[in-house]
């Protein structure tokens, strides 16, 4: 088999559990908490690093930005071996009631972006798996960290829905946050969805870097990276809990 | 969360104390004395239109079954009312018809979620807003099922609104209209369930879908026998999901 166009993967390069950070850069970031890594491959903004974590074979793959690149690393990743696929990124709080850098756990996402929508009628739910989700929370709740769980929504155009957007964008974000959509990102509806389909699991565990309603208060720097080892932590150990026992 | 209401429901004819923090939602009338005689005890509340509630207790928990009629356009006004009145989870408990082969008679179907092929919710939100049960009154519904042993399949069900458009009695090639939501592993057809569960997350309410399969719909279905007592095992794995809900310190 020829390696995959894009992610530049045979099959057996990957642990049966990638990790998707949207950012390149992150990829290393989250390879440097596993017991040991290798980068295995690097084309685009594809990043691969595969190593093991408390004897449990992972991988991380970077996606880029945005639901079309991300279609893609899917597509590819379960040709290669991937059977659960956990994004771990970042995203704009919703909720008033929210705290800047607050965690968050998808259960589903609204289906804002057009990559979806090639694959499946609109209808279709992006659902999380519930074994990742469940991993995902009692790993949360192993080291003491309470996530906001709940829906949120993917969509595709930054600035148009962010803190840093252009004009009302709370006007256009009132229907989610009626709705009690948590917060905003690029990628999870069309991971839910492609997933479902393709028969591998999918979670997404996100950090809350900017708030809608108070932009001024953006999470960055140490605090930021603090953060995101957090959740890397709580993704690794869900990894190890998806892990067929023995 | 409204304010508590003094004056009955429009539609269900009920107030706040009304029904068990747990409500059970069948769509046949019938299957509310089906309930009833499950549980170690039951008096009907109310019936007025096709919304009959009965509230009774099981091993000491209360639990309640209120009719909502078919389809999403009466299942949407039988869950915003007994929001108004103090439900905290609701459980649907009917029947599907399966489109997948292995998806049988005597199967029981948990939903994750489900395609919004109505209109109801539609109303609500936006298509893009997805219909996803509620994970806990999930992982309640699969403990049910194991407890019982009763064979279940958890996946995404498709709702939908024209029976005679994608049923065995449609009119026209209805295989050929399902044909996609078979290929993307949809796993049977019914009739309220993405509404209950857009309405529930919107609302704060937990909402979850027990479901006794058909046959495959292209296929020879079972006798009134069979399906009647398929029906039973159903409600009996919802009431045991009530009863675990309540255990779990979640109604």
């Amino acid at each position: 088999m020829e390696k995959q166009h894009h992610i530049q993967l045979l099959p057996g390069d990957v642990g049966e559990t990638v990790f998707l950070p949207g950012d390149p850069h992150r990829a290393q970031l989250i390879a440097e908490h596993f017991d040991s890594a290798q980068l295995v491959a690097h084309n685009r903004q594809y990043v691969t690093y595969t190593g093991t974590y408390r004897g449990v074979r992972v991988s991380v793959t970077s996606t880029g930005i945005g639901c079309p690149a991300l279609a893609i690393a899917v597509e590819e990743l379960v040709k290669v071996g991937g059977k659960n696929l956990i994004r771990i990124g970042t995203c704009g709080i919703l909720q008033k009631h929210m705290e800047v850098g607050s965690i968050i756990v998808a259960t589903a996402a609204v289906r804002g972006d057009g990559t979806s929508r090639e694959y499946f009628p609109l209808e279709y739910p992006a659902v999380a798996n519930l074994q990742v989700l469940e991993a995902l929370l009692a790993s949360a709740a192993a080291r003491r960290v309470q996530p906001h769980v709940g829906i949120i929504r993917s969509h595709d155009a930054f600035y148009v829905e962010s803190a840093l957007a252009r004009g009302d964008y709370l006007a256009r974000d009132k229907p989610w946050i009626e709705s009690n959509v948590l917060a905003v990102e690029n990628e999870s509806s069309t991971l839910f969805t492609l997933s479902t389909v393709r028969g591998c699991r999918a979670g997404t565990i996100l950090v809350g870097g900017g708030h809608h309603h108070f932009p001024e208060r953006p999470v960055f720097g140490d605090a930021m990276e603090d953060l995101l080892h957090q959740i890397t932590q709580i993704g690794l150990d869900a990894a190890v809990r998806l892990a067929p026992a023995g | 969360m409204p304010a508590a209401h003094e004056h009955p429901q429009h539609h269900i004819n009920m107030v706040k104390g009304d029904v068990a923090p747990t409500v059970l939602i069948p769509g046949d009338p019938a299957r509310v004395l089906v309930f009833a005689e499950l549980m170690d005890q039951a008096h009907k509340v109310t019936e007025k239109r096709e919304y009959i509630t009965y509230t009774g207790t099981k091993d000491g928990v209360p639990i309640s079954c209120t009719c909502t009629g078919l389809g999403c356009p009466p299942t949407a006004i039988g869950v915003e009312e007994l929001w108004h009145i103090g439900a905290k989870n609701i459980i649907r408990i009917g029947t599907c018809g399966s489109i997948q082969p292995h998806v049988r008679a005597g199967d029981l179907v948990i939903a994750t979620g489900a395609v919004r092929g109505e209109h109801t919710s539609e109303e609500y939100i936006s298509m893009e807003y997805p219909a996803v049960a509620d994970y806990r009154v999930v992982r309640a519904l699969i403990d049910a099922c194991r407890k019982l042993d009763f064979p279940y399949h958890l996946g995404i069900i498709r709702t939908h609104d024209a029976y005679y458009m994608e049923s065995p009695r449609a009119s026209g090639d209805f295989r050929a209209r399902l044909q996609p939501w078979i290929d993307m592993g949809v796993l049977c057809l019914e009739n309220e369930s993405s509404a209950l569960f857009v309405i529930s997350s919107i609302s704060g309410l937990r909402a979850g879908t027990i479901l006794a399969a058909s046959n495959p719909i292209w296929e020879a279905q079972p006798s009134s026998e069979e399906w009647a007592a398929n029906i039973r095992k159903m409600v009996q794995a919802g009431i045991e999901a009530a009863r675990l809900l309540h255990e779990r310190g979640l109604a």
